[in-house]
């Protein structure tokens, strides 16, 4: 299968400049960081692909790798089945890449300019470019500004040329680091809606996206993956990676007026240390009882069956799931205890 | 229209758009022009025929000597400094970065980067040598304009070169590169710019052989104000093309060497 990204144990490590004191005592002593160790990835064509960490976690130098601006130290990397080391040409063709630094644009120039110049680069004819940029100008809601220098753009507008460019050569794969990153909640879900609708839904293109939003990961891509420290840690779809990561299943059952005698009955119903009792439920409720369970409905089916058996009153029972947040910082957290730190 | 001509007009349409619409010190450059010269007037006033029998193989006067030798040195400073300028500039702004995943070759980004510059240039010295002959009466009614610009071209070639390598560089120190300071000096004070070479201790002026801004300006003044022919010019012509065959595949390997280098390092676009 053709994948629209493949990553073939990627590594990368970056030198580390050398202070004063290296240079005079060990001129020839190299010490390095690794940025990137053995990434295996493989995202499909037509989906949006999350690379989901914190910064410094290594998504900017993957995104640089796959748009042949950084080269590999060992490892393989495949855009479209091409080789970033050696089909650089061929792969620019083909992808388009949203720089999110709004400093990547000439200032001085409106909005309509900056999109002509960089078609023009894209060996764009006049012609094509202006009936192109017409389009992408109203794709991006952004006509009426297009005369504008961009220097009075707005952030999000800024943001929005950056696709608009990233889209001037028609590409199959867009590359968009960290897209919303500076933008008002209101605008940065405007520009995921615009991603998710127009981009992949009507322009049928793949995304691979870096960020360092859960949320964003949640509602946008198809699949994720999780980097930290330079390592993927997980990969998959999220509801794949949930149930990867906490195969336990939660179940919050809120209980009004509990007589004496039924928790402790549902403590021992279920396996010690999976139930968590919250008082000062939501009224009518007084109770609620988080329970975990290992298996799928059977058991929670039969404490129900307990509950009501023991005259119980039940008002609401529904399944908790974990936020893709509290997997992430799980993830983080146990490689941060491996480390030792 | 082809590509490879399209690509450059672009570059130079996006750099006149951005210099323009900064309006006062566009305008204030012309003002520039015309001091810069009146000072030059002046001073070959304050002169007159002190320095005569130096000036006599270029016409004997100072005015026309300083005047050919300010208006040429532009494309030096241009040829050396505008390429690594504009990577450097690339770099600061953050715009190299969105450059270099276009289709578009790096070595055409960057000679294309510098075309706004030249043609600039080429602008002041027309101003200059228009200014020279209608107001300030010099004399080029002889001149060969087809050695001149054969010289001109020798010398953006030459210089270019010594400009690529200064490029790369600044590609991997990111600042203070050596070629561009130490020629852009020597020349000035050996290359014969204010005053002839011949006035030079015997020993400089050996050392200002080794430059070929001494052979440009010497060909220019020459082609210019005495209408030498092209074979009278050899002298001048065949240093320059010897350094242009020698130092462009030099540098020209060296800024490949320098892009690789940035590449495994990532800083690429760090300044």
């Amino acid at each position: 299968m053709l994948y629209a990204v493949e990553t073939l144990n990627l590594t990368k490590r970056f030198p580390v400049q050398k202070r004063y004191r290296d240079l005079l005592l060990r001129p020839f002593y190299s010490k390095e960081i690794t940025a990137l160790k053995d990434i295996n990835i493989k995202a499909r064509k037509g989906e949006i692909f999350g690379l989901l960490g914190p910064n410094g976690a290594g998504k900017t130098t993957l995104i640089k790798i796959l748009c042949t601006l950084i080269l590999p130290t060992s490892g393989k990397a495949f855009v479209n089945g091409l080789d970033v080391t050696k089909d650089e040409k061929k792969i620019k063709k083909i992808i388009g890449y949203v720089v999110s630094d709004e400093r990547s644009f000439y200032w001085r120039l409106t909005g309509r300019q900056n999109l002509f110049f960089f078609a023009k680069l894209n060996n764009i004819s006049n012609r094509e470019a202006s009936i192109t940029i017409e389009r992408l100008l109203e794709f991006m809601e952004l006509t009426h500004d297009a005369d504008r220098m961009f220097k009075d753009y707005s952030t999000g507008m800024r943001q929005k040329l950056a696709i608009a460019r990233g889209l001037l050569t028609d590409p199959e794969i867009i590359f968009m680091d960290e897209p919303t990153r500076s933008l008002d909640p209101i605008t940065a879900q405007n520009l995921r809606k615009l991603i998710k609708e127009k981009i992949v839904g009507e322009a049928r293109k793949t995304v691979f996206i870096s960020t360092h939003n859960l949320h964003e990961a949640e509602e946008l891509c198809d699949r994720i993956a999780i980097i930290h420290r330079g390592e993927v840690k997980i990969t998959g779809t999220v509801e794949e990676i949930k149930r990867k990561l906490d195969p336990n299943r939660r179940y919050v059952i809120e209980l009004k007026n509990p007589q004496n005698g039924l928790l402790q009955s549902i403590y021992n119903l279920t396996s010690p240390g999976k139930v968590k009792v919250i008082p000062d439920g939501p009224f009518p409720c007084n109770i609620q009882i988080e329970i975990e369970t290992t298996d799928s409905n059977g058991s929670i089916s039969q404490v129900v069956k307990e509950i009501v058996g023991m005259g119980g009153d039940i008002c609401s029972l529904y399944e908790k799931e974990l936020s893709l947040e509290e997997l992430f910082l799980g993830v983080i957290d146990t490689e941060n205890r491996m480390a030792g730190r | 229209m082809a590509l490879f001509i399209e690509k450059p007009l672009a570059f130079v349409w996006r750099d006149f758009i951005n210099e323009t619409s900064y309006k006062f010190s566009f305008l204030l450059q012309f003002f520039g022009i015309f001091i810069s010269t009146l000072i030059f007037f002046f001073l070959s006033k304050l002169l007159g025929d002190t320095g005569a029998s130096y000036l006599k193989p270029y016409g004997g006067n100072y005015f026309s000597f300083v005047l050919i030798g300010i208006a040429f040195y532009s494309y030096l400073g241009i040829s050396i400094h505008s390429i690594s300028k504009s990577i450097r500039e690339g770099q600061m702004f953050g715009t190299l970065e969105a450059l270099l995943v276009t289709q578009t070759g790096i070595p055409t980004i960057i000679i294309s980067s510098s075309l706004y510059s030249f043609i600039w240039a080429s602008f002041r010295v027309a101003v200059y040598l228009l200014l020279g002959s209608l107001v300030f009466g010099v004399n080029m009614g002889n001149a060969n304009l087809v050695g001149a610009l054969l010289i001109l071209i020798l010398t953006i070639l030459s210089f270019g070169s010594l400009g690529i390598i200064s490029a790369s560089f600044i590609m991997i120190f990111k600042r203070g590169d050596p070629v561009s300071r130490f020629f852009t000096g020597i020349s000035t004070l050996l290359g014969g710019l204010y005053y002839p070479v011949s006035v030079l201790p015997e020993w400089l002026q050996n050392l200002s052989y080794l430059l070929p801004i001494t052979y440009s300006l010497e060909g220019m003044r020459l082609a210019l104000l005495k209408g030498y022919s092209l074979s009278m010019l050899m002298p001048n012509i065949a240093p320059l093309v010897i350094f242009s065959v020698i130092m462009l595949p030099i540098s020209i390997m060296a800024f490949g060497y320098a892009i690789k280098r940035a590449k495994i390092e990532g800083t690429l676009t760090h300044y």
